[in-house]
């Protein structure tokens, strides 16, 4: 167990943003209002899974909806709570604790805010490690863990719940609802059990998060490689250090997709990487052979200050390297890799560990 | 209360086609269903209002959706009893009825099945007198009933329920998750208490249908003025008879709209009207001045047979009587020409009461 203050939020941010390996939404927001809600309430306490007792019923809190626009339409906050305690209404239960189903990104800090304002515990968990654009991309549903009962709040007041025969329906749902609200809602979705977690869930993502972000933010004042201390610290591998040529984007079937170029430079001279994205990085290929794809992690780091980049913020001109994060074991099954390996999102090759290919 | 059959179930059908103004979906189906749940459970008790203590529960059940699919996409019965449940469970107190919401078109006859699948009694009475196209659109919104907790489900086994902070809200999530569940939804809504019905709904209202249906039956195999008849059992008054010429459709914002032009014979040889459509029939004109709008209804009668023709089965040469009906007089107050009054749905009108102009 452990406190996060102010200054733990704004580390989990930062390194939220290298997880979210381009896409889950600019943390930036949901960090402002998770420090506000700790200077507030106080410091929430964060629990690993093993301090917890197996019966104990977990509600992970979430945003919803287009990054783009929670920017612009700041959630109120209420929407969260009412969210989150409609689900526990109808379960008739309360929740022992929070957590992040998505520690890459903007959910990464929405817990934290929920925790605070409720005066709850959080665990040192996700179900990603990283982002995924889609509900149902949980470690959660290969284990057979429902997204249901789950639950949208809007700012107005409106609360919706459903119950669905498996997480793709939820998604279906959801997504709909999630732009009737205003392309953002706030959900809580997929209790579980602490036993349950323990299987399933990817324990110790909020620390992982903390700790690539402190390094972030210290390779800012001292003289190393910050790109060097930014994969170290997050396990990665160096792909490519190249500069942007070109980026073509595209708006499809709710998705932001698109393709960025980059000329090699330094060791990488004469060749070049085309980066894929959907909301997020998916894959990677140098000189047209996928060397990365999903569900490893693509983060694409600004060269001279180890800073991630997000897919939005790709640009002609940005130099950058590309570092490939092995991701978690349990997306490296049958069921984890049908679930958000690189077939699923149209690419069409089969998945290799990135440390195969670089180790 | 009286008991309702196999026999009564078809009257009622046929009746609430007319009160279904052209639209509210072709109750054929609905009534195979509720017919063969008697056959399977038995017949249904229809009770009046008197009949039941003030805080008696009631919670209305229907189909929403595009009736053109209903057709092709049979519900399988079960979606209609999880809507139901999940109220009932949400609510957490003993329901004591169910009813329709709308008497006009298919939802005459839907709760029919519901009672005698669950054995619950009906009470006879609507929140429309007729068919409409939205939620909102019911008398219980003018008396401040919220049409939430709103209960939805699927053939394939999903539920999803909301509270919303307004009918209007109800709408627009409910139409939206509809469209994913395959353009139909089983959906249970508007519960109220018999207190709370006594004021705000139109009651007698599936007694009427009954016996609209039984007048249009019998006067097929009578040789009386099958238009005259039935003209007479719904208390409706004569605006036309013509043929219809040129009809216009679109599809627009998820309605059937649309224009049928007909020419005058008889009595009204040498002129023309123009019958506006949106679901059901919502105006009349005749030589281009309005001359029966909603919330009034607008009944087209087979001249020859009395039967009511609906919006999909307008053609070419058609001979039809146009018939105009008193609506409820709640749908005569400023509260209720806003919610379904002609300008409310784009016809530049004030609305006048169709026995002042024809009376």
């Amino acid at each position: 167990m452990r406190l996060l203050h102010e200054e733990n939020v704004r580390d989990i941010a930062l390194g939220a943003a290298v997880l979210g390996t381009g896409g889950g939404g600019d943390p930036y927001i949901g960090m402002l209002m998770a420090c506000a809600a700790v200077r507030q309430y106080g410091p929430v306490t964060l629990y690993t899974l093993d301090e917890l007792a197996d019966d104990d019923l977990i509600i992970p809190s979430a945003g919803m909806g287009a990054p783009t626009v929670a920017v612009e339409k700041l959630p109120n906050g209420d929407d969260y709570v009412s969210a989150f305690q409609a689900l526990e209404r109808y379960l008739g239960r309360s929740a022992r604790a929070t957590m992040s189903i998505e520690a890459g990104g903007l959910n990464s800090v929405v817990p934290i805010y929920v925790a605070a304002r409720l005066r709850l515990p959080m665990v040192d968990c996700d179900g990603m490690g990283r982002a995924f654009p889609e509900i149902q991309m949980v470690t959660h549903t290969l284990y057979g863990i429902s997204a249901t009962p789950f639950t949208l709040a809007d700012v107005h007041g409106n609360v919706v719940l459903m119950e669905t025969i498996n997480n793709r329906w939820t998604e279906t749902f959801a997504r709909t609802i999630a732009v009737d609200m205003g392309a953002e809602a706030a959900t809580a979705m997929y209790p579980a059990t602490a036993g349950q977690l323990k299987e399933a869930a990817i324990s110790g993502t909020i620390t992982l998060a903390e700790t690539i972000g402190q390094t972030i933010r210290q390779a800012r004042s001292t003289e190393e490689n910050p790109v060097d201390t930014v994969r170290n610290a997050a396990g990665g591998f160096l792909i490519f250090n190249g500069k942007i040529t070109d980026v073509q984007r595209r708006t499809t079937g709710g998705f932001a997709r698109g393709d960025a170029r980059l000329e090699g430079i330094d060791d990488y001279r004469g060749q070049t990487l085309t980066l894929h994205f959907q909301n997020e990085h998916l894959a990677a290929r140098v000189d047209g052979v996928y060397k990365v794809t999903t569900p490893d992690l693509i983060a694409v780091l600004d060269i001279d200050t180890g800073e991630p980049i997000t897919t939005e913020a790709l640009r002609y001109g940005c130099r950058v390297a590309v570092i490939g994060i092995p991701c978690s074991g349990k997306w490296r099954t049958d069921e984890g890799l049908a679930l958000a390996g690189p077939r699923y999102f149209g690419y069409d090759v089969d998945y290799t560990p990135v440390e195969e290919v670089y180790e | 209360m009286r008991i309702i059959d196999e026999k009564n179930v078809e009257d009622l059908a046929l009746g609430a086609a007319v009160l279904g103004t052209g639209g509210g979906g072709d109750p054929y189906v609905g009534m195979l269903m509720a017919k063969q749940a008697i056959r399977d459970y038995g017949p249904i008790e229809l009770y009046d209002l008197d009949e039941f203590d003030d805080d008696d529960l009631v919670v209305p059940t229907a189909m929403m959706g595009a009736p053109t699919v209903m057709i092709e996409k049979l519900p399988n019965g079960d979606d209609f009893v999880h809507a139901f449940e999940a109220v009932s469970k949400y609510i957490g107190k003993p329901v004591k009825a169910t009813m329709t919401i709308e008497a006009g078109g298919l939802n005459s006859v839907v709760p029919i099945y519901v009672a005698a699948r669950l054995r619950l009694p009906m009470v006879d009475c609507d929140g429309m007198g007729r068919a409409f196209p939205e939620i909102q659109m019911v008398t219980h919104t003018i008396y401040g009933i919220s049409a939430t907790p709103f209960a939805m489900a699927d053939a394939n086994g999903n539920t999803v329920l909301m509270e919303t902070i307004n009918n209007r809200w109800t709408e627009t999530f409910a139409r939206s998750v509809t469209i994913d569940m395959g353009a139909m939804a089983s959906i249970a809504l508007y519960a109220a208490t018999v207190g709370q019905l006594k004021e705000a709904a139109i009651r007698g209202i599936v007694t009427k249908a009954e016996a609209i249906g039984k007048t249009i039956r019998l006067a097929r195999v009578q040789e009386e003025d099958p238009v005259k008849t039935v003209r007479e059992a719904v208390g409706g008054l004569l605006i036309f008879k013509g043929k219809i010429g040129d009809v216009e459709r679109r599809t627009e914002g998820g309605f059937a709209r649309g224009t049928a032009h007909i020419l005058g014979i008889d009595d009204y040889a040498g002129q023309e009207a123009r019958l506006h459509f949106q679901n059901e029939h919502l105006a009349f004109q005749v030589n281009g001045e309005y001359a029966v709008t909603t919330p009034d209804l607008i009944a087209l009668l087979d001249v020859d047979t009395g039967e009511p023709v609906t919006t999909e089965g307008m053609r070419y040469g058609f001979r039809v009587a146009v018939i105009g009906i008193p609506c409820s007089e709640k749908w005569r107050t400023p509260k209720g020409l806003e919610l379904v009054g002609p300008r409310y749905f784009g016809y530049d009108v004030d609305y006048v009461p169709v026995e002042e102009r024809y009376g």
